[in-house]
């Protein structure tokens, strides 16, 4: 036998020794990583098993203010995927994208994903749900989960905004009171293991979300629907850019419609509603397409200023009024032109047939700027600017809607040239933004208290039970009581008897204003580019309803506030006393004008002299606000168009021009007989084909369209 | 002196060794069968699938400790090279259709509808016949010509075989494990540190050479497991959360999140990060002791027996489950970069238990003949 050699003993005792110095270090490194460092592993540890869900609260509703929803939140269902747990990728994909309507490629991409969740599809229906459920694919699980639905589509889509595919407020109230309707999410809490299975133990925590809050508007759905129908058919009448309507209660400040046409579907707020323009855009680069969006998501009322022109007289006179600088008294003699001014020459409108002595209610009623430069004068540019400023011109009205405009005035009433102070006295060289122009007019017609304009009344719960109640607030008072009352019974005036007849609806007492302003672009009066703008409150013994329409660049047969923009204020004045059920009380001289009615004769393409003379003996009254005239003008155009039977009284737009004498303007033929159209076009020295027997129902070119003696015309018979 | 053998009364067997043993297998069929429930329903829907064959397991290694502890040992030293070469064809058959492959490395027999391991076998034969040669030439162990080149030759054959099965951190094992038969059989100790620079070299190469990326991965993964904790330092810090949320007592038997997928394999190459959770650093410890009782007594064997090839034996034996023990445990607890080995007797796995636990028959039949206490 071999016995071991001493030094392999020793080197036994070497290598035991070696052995549990290895151990002893082991058993520290132990320690340290469970006692030491326990803690911290362990949070670590913690935090990979546990996985914490969100589950979204339902978003709050948004009524209007009689309880009609505007926008609600229904379930939906969204398609996850744990590509880890799905046993056939292929035969998965086939079933997805048959059910869901996807493409079967990019469903078997997210499938093979290398992801533990990868999101299929959101916001499926309950049927394609149920489907799916059927066919119990591993994998693939279906989460309820909850989408923002506007059941009216684009109605008052300005005002409600929309949400993103999270479910936060992007614009418009959906983004303002974002966090009312937010709620508090909930949470799911539970163990996992590494391909996110439940564990066996723990169980789960479910934190419940808490519901958002619901919102109830100031907007009447009523009221908004008059105001989106009127502004869509005056957006369509005037082949205008844009048609805006505000309709607000002065003693409240409450908005009670806001609309700017066009507008969007809020279920899909990215596509317009025209199909023309949505092929368009079908091909545009996305960030073309975003500016795009923006311009469409864009409120006029409050995201846009412009010029306000004649509308603004009555700041001024309301100022003028309150300094008593002015009073009913006060007589404005017009000769055509301000010419006191050094380098500069303005005109009134009606500069080649001047206004003459007039009453501060004549001069409102004709919107004789003349008379208008010499209230201001009167008043001082330092008043003038304060009341500028009291009637919230150049702040913001502070309405809870985005990316409020503030407008332009003068910084300061020192750097007011006499220039500007002439100008702004009748709305020019001043830019604002609509609300701030009813919100003045608001505070005209309350006794004279300036109001925050608000779409807020209350907020609400789930139940219906109320949360918060808002009160109106008052910004201030600017006028008095006094004042106030004066300016509603000039505002009357001018739809009685002044430029804003056209809004008069009979049997009520309705004030107003009408406005007609050259658009400013880049700087610069745009040719042929204006903004037609009537404001008008109602009735004048307990004002119900401010109103202000807006017409961006009509390019119909006029471009008047009087014209274009009174008669849509007036039907929306029809539609209000039916339904807030305000009776007429017709008085003698309603029911007198109802008999007393003329037909306009055909005054185009005759002197500016001549037409006049025939208006006047008619017993009608006409305007020809801003125009370029020079002396030799011949009418172009007239509003309401030939034929027409209007009562007496009324204003007739005439609109003139120095074109070359070899453009004419074609004449309005509808209805005519043969006879009578073959006179017209004869008289004209013009050239034509008829077509069928009866009365014109079809003409070209259109009326109104510029046109040579050389321009083919084809009139239709019926 | 066999016949002489015979004739006297059997000595007890090291109790001690034995009882340890028995509580680290018993321990080890529990802990296999917490740390596999979750992949066995996963994968067999029945929990105890991995329970089971351990059972089975345990039962032939127990039968193999039994048979062994009563053969005389002596009869390997007789038969060393039979086995040597026996082991060696084993590990070369691998190569031929009968290999199998699993998780992309080729370390698996089937022969006679029997899937085993011959890693294992190889292990325990070129212990025994590095043990046989050691002491057959015991004078000229100290020279270089006749003692550590013939010696080496021995080792890094035996090790590159292993090496050829893509199995680096067995590799590593057996080589430390027959360089220290060499070391207690009397290396030169300016051999041994030649040899120490030799095989840092050739560790060297084994982790940058081409086509064995994943080493140098495992290594950088080793420095800061955190920096990449999803993909290459994934292992690590699991068995780091594993451990660290164990803490003082454990989570309590069973209630191992960690294996329930974050920890790949749990009931095999990081069975000890599950008993750290579980069990906590007391539960740990346990283990750890039972191990260095282990290792205590095998010394003692080692140290007691008047025979050269025995104490070589003795010593291969314990160094093999002691080395492959202490990696195992400093690769769960992220002191050495991530390789998988096995914690023996506890972990999951036939061959390498029946394998085990027949060296320690092995290792109970020399202790019968050495001059010990026995309790």
């Amino acid at each position: 036998m071999n016995i071991p050699m001493k030094s392999t003993k020793t080197r036994l005792k070497v290598a035991f020794g070696f052995a549990v110095t290895l151990i002893i270090a082991l058993i520290l490194r132990l320690g340290y990583l469970q006692i030491y460092k326990g803690d911290e592993l362990q949070k670590g540890a913690l935090e990979q098993w546990t996985k914490s869900i969100d589950i979204k609260p339902k978003r709050g509703i948004i009524y209007d203010r009689k309880g009609k929803k505007l926008a609600i939140s229904v379930n939906a269902f969204t398609v996850w995927a744990y590509p880890a747990d799905i046993k056939n990728p292929e035969e998965t994909a086939r079933i997805l994208a048959d059910v869901l309507d996807m493409d079967y490629d990019q469903v078997l991409e997210k499938l093979t994903k290398n992801q533990s969740t990868e999101k299929i599809k959101q916001w499926i229906t309950r049927e394609e749900a149920n489907e799916l459920r059927q066919h119990g694919l591993s994998g693939i699980s279906i989460v309820d989960d909850n989408r923002r639905y506007y059941p009216n589509g684009n109605f008052a889509a300005h005002i409600i905004g929309f949400t993103n595919i999270d479910n936060v407020g992007l614009a418009g109230i959906e983004n303002v009171y974002d966090e009312y309707l937010t709620g508090i999410p909930g949470k799911w809490l539970k163990m996992t293991d590494a391909a996110n299975r439940q564990l066996p133990y723990d169980g789960e925590k479910i934190h419940e979300p808490e519901d958002g809050t619901s919102l109830v508007l100031t907007i009447d759905e009523t009221i908004q629907y008059f105001a989106e129908k009127a502004a869509q058919q005056a957006l369509l009448d005037n082949k205008a850019k844009n048609v805006s309507i505000i309709i607000m209660e002065p003693k409240t400040g409450d908005i009670l419609a806001m609309v700017s046409k066009p507008d969007f579907d809020l279920n899909n707020p990215r596509e317009p509603l025209d199909q023309a323009l949505k092929a368009e855009w079908a091909n545009l680069p996305i960030d073309e397409l975003q500016d795009r969006w923006y311009d469409m998501w864009r409120n006029f009322n409050v995201n846009d200023i412009y010029e306000p022109g004649s509308t603004f007289k009555l700041i001024t006179a309301a100022a003028a009024l309150e300094e008593n600088t002015t009073s009913l008294n006060h007589h404005y003699y017009c000769n055509g032109f301000i010419r006191d001014i050094k380098g500069e020459v303005l005109r009134c409108a009606r500069w080649y047939n001047p206004h003459g002595s007039q009453s501060l209610r004549e001069a409102l009623n004709n919107s004789c700027n003349v008379a208008f430069v010499n209230i201001a004068r009167q008043l001082g540019k330092e008043k003038f600017y304060e009341y500028i400023r009291a009637f919230g011109f150049g702040e913001r009205t502070d309405i809870d809607l985005l990316g409020e405009e503030i407008g332009i005035i003068p910084s300061s009433s020192d750097i007011i040239k006499e220039i500007n102070l002439a100008t702004m006295s009748y709305g020019h060289g001043v830019a604002i933004t609509p609300i701030q122009l009813v919100n003045s007019v608001a505070a005209m017609s309350n006794g004279g208290y300036l109001m925050k304009p608000r779409l807020l009344q209350k907020l609400v719960d789930i139940e219906g039970n109320i949360v918060a109640s808002f009160e109106p607030e008052v910004k201030r008072q600017v006028l008095s009581k006094k004042t106030s009352d004066t300016m509603l019974s000039l505002m009357e005036s001018v739809v009685s008897d002044g430029s804003g007849r056209s809004a008069q609806v009979p049997g009520y007492r309705i004030g107003g204003k009408t406005g007609t302003a050259q658009k400013i672009i880049d700087g610069r009066y745009a040719q042929g580019k204006y903004i037609a703008s009537f404001i008008g409150v109602a009735p004048i013994d307990d004002p119900k309803a401010v109103v202000l329409v807006t017409v961006d660049e009509p390019t119909g047969s006029s471009y008047y506030g009087g014209s274009v923009a009174a008669p849509v204020a007036k039907s929306i004045f029809e539609d209000l006393f039916n339904y807030l059920e305000i009776p007429p009380e017709y008085t003698d001289e309603d029911l007198d004008q109802e008999s007393e009615r003329v037909i306009l004769p055909d005054l185009r393409n005759t002197h500016i002299g001549d037409a006049g003379t025939t208006l006047t003996d008619l017993g009608l009254r006409y305007t020809t606000e801003y125009i370029e005239i020079t002396s030799d003008s011949t009418v172009i155009d007239q509003f309401p168009a030939p034929g027409v039977e209007v009562q007496k009284g009324s204003i007739i737009d005439l609109y003139l021009n120095s074109r070359p004498s070899n453009v004419k303007i074609m004449p309005y033929l509808i209805y005519m007989t043969k006879k009578q159209a073959m006179k017209t076009l004869d008289e004209m020295g013009l050239e034509y084909t008829f077509k069928g027997e009866g009365v014109v129902v079809d003409q070209y070119p259109l009326p109104g369209e510029e046109i040579t003696i050389d321009t083919e015309i084809v009139v239709e018979f019926n | 002196m066999a016949r002489k053998k015979k004739n006297e009364k059997k000595k007890a067997v090291d109790f001690t060794l034995f009882l340890s043993i028995m509580i680290l297998v018993f321990f080890g069929i529990i802990m296999v069968f917490s740390s596999s429930w979750p992949e066995a329903m996963q994968k067999f829907g029945d929990g105890y699938h991995f329970l089971k064959r351990q059972l089975v397991f345990s039962v032939i290694g127990f039968m193999a400790i039994i048979i062994l502890m009563n053969i005389d040992y002596r009869i390997y030293r007789k038969f060393a090279l039979p086995i040597f070469i026996f082991a060696v064809i084993l590990g070369l058959l691998i190569f031929t259709p009968l290999g199998d492959e699993s998780k992309g490395a080729r370390r698996w027999l089937i022969l006679f509808g029997f899937r085993f391991m011959p890693s294992d076998i190889i292990k325990l034969a070129s212990i025994i016949f590095l043990s046989a040669f050691l002491s057959n030439k015991k004078e000229r162990t100290g020279t270089l010509l006749l003692g550590t080149i013939p010696a080496l030759i021995i080792i890094g054959f035996s090790c590159g075989l292993i090496y050829l099965q893509k199995d680096l951190g067995t590799t590593v094992t057996l080589g430390a494990t027959l360089v220290a038969i060499f070391f207690i059989a009397g290396m030169r100790i300016s051999h041994l540190l030649a040899l120490g620079a030799g095989a840092a070299g050739l560790l060297y190469y084994a982790v940058t050479s081409e086509g064995n990326e994943y080493r140098l991965e495992r290594i950088t993964a080793f420095m800061d497991p955190f920096a990449d904790k999803l993909d290459t330092g994934w292992q690590a810090v699991q068995s780091l959360y594993a451990i660290g949320s164990g803490g003082l007592f454990g989570l309590g038997l069973g209630k191992s999140r960690q294996k329930f997928f974050y920890i790949p394999e749990s009931y095999n190459d990081f069975i000890f990060s599950i008993i750290g959770e579980e069990l906590g650093f007391f539960g740990s410890l346990l283990v750890i002791i039972l191990f260095l009782i282990v290792i205590w007594r095998g010394i003692i064997i080692a140290l007691k027996i008047d025979d050269t090839f025995g104490c070589f034996l003795a010593t291969g034996i314990i160094a093999l489950i002691g080395i492959q023990a202490l990696i195992h445990i400093a690769v769960a607890t992220s002191s050495i970069p991530t390789t998988g080995i096995t914690l023996p007797f506890v972990s999951y796995g036939g061959t390498s238990l029946v394998m085990n636990m027949a060296s320690i028959g092995i290792l109970l039949n020399i202790s019968r003949q050495a001059n010990i206490e026995r309790s």
